[in-house]
């Protein structure tokens, strides 16, 4: 970074915190690419098609760009809940414009319900009271 | 488990998204006391901007979304490459669906 950069952001050393940023970016980035892989290549398989290289890591990066923002919708529905924390619902609430994506999302939730009761009976008072909507915003009066 | 082979990886994900939560937090922090300008101080050291956090089958759901995105480039670039009668997906298949596929994510 140049020091007129440098200027500009202040020494609080959020420069430093970004590059690291970026390091960790760039890790995950290439994890996810080799998830990628083998995502698609297997997908490609199923059609009878080879798929070329290029056109993994371009649907990678398209996919790690979707991630992000996904990251931040999430955080964003769970905060106008109240909540500090992403739950099932927010992940389908980011689908909602697609009526299948989201319906699909839904079953896929129904399934990741019930199949882990047992794993889910430590925490179930905190994911109960995630999954259901906040009780006390129902009442008034007519 | 054959699922795991096949999906990306739930620690992962949640990776990506807690590179994310915690810039915004460390953001809404600096928002909120710029005036104290205590610039050093980190992400989760005042309770109510603590990052934001996800449960693990909110986790698994966000997987399957982002499974979903990448099987659904690949079925539909298939689509068109089949059309064009060739068995190996290029790039111009893919920038024939790209629009389409950005617009239903």
């Amino acid at each position: 970074m140049d020091p007129t950069a440098m200027e500009i952001i202040g020494y609080n050393g959020s420069d430093i915190d970004n590059e690291e940023d970026e390091e960790a970016t760039n890790h995950l980035r290439d994890r996810f690419r080799l998830s990628t892989i083998t995502i698609a290549e297997s997908e490609a398989k199923e059609n009878n098609m080879v798929i070329s290289q290029p056109v993994i890591g371009c649907i990678s990066d398209l996919a790690f760009k979707y991630a992000e923002q996904l990251a931040e919708d999430l955080e964003q529905f769970a905060h106008h809940a109240g909540r500090k924390s992403v739950n099932m619902n927010d992940v389908i609430l980011s689908a909602h414009r697609n009526k299948h994506l989201a319906d699909s999302l839904r079953l896929f939730s129904y399934d990741l319900k019930a199949k882990e009761p047992q794993s889910e009976k430590k925490r179930k008072k905190s994911s109960n009271k995630e999954d259901r909507a906040p009780p006390s915003l129902v009442h008034i009066d007519p | 488990m054959e699922n795991n082979n096949n999906s990306f990886d739930q620690d992962l994900v949640y990776a990506i998204f807690k590179i994310i939560w915690s810039r915004k937090a460390i953001e809404r922090e600096k928002n909120e006391d710029a005036e104290y300008s205590k610039p050093e101080e980190r992400a989760g050291t005042s309770k109510r901007n603590r990052p934001t956090s996800a449960n693990s089958n909110a986790l698994k759901l966000s997987c399957e979304l982002l499974r979903l995105f990448v099987t659904e480039a690949v079925q539909r670039a298939a689509t068109i490459a089949e059309a064009e009668g060739g068995s190996k997906i290029e790039a111009t298949h893919l920038e024939r669906i790209l629009p389409q596929l950005l617009l239903d994510f």
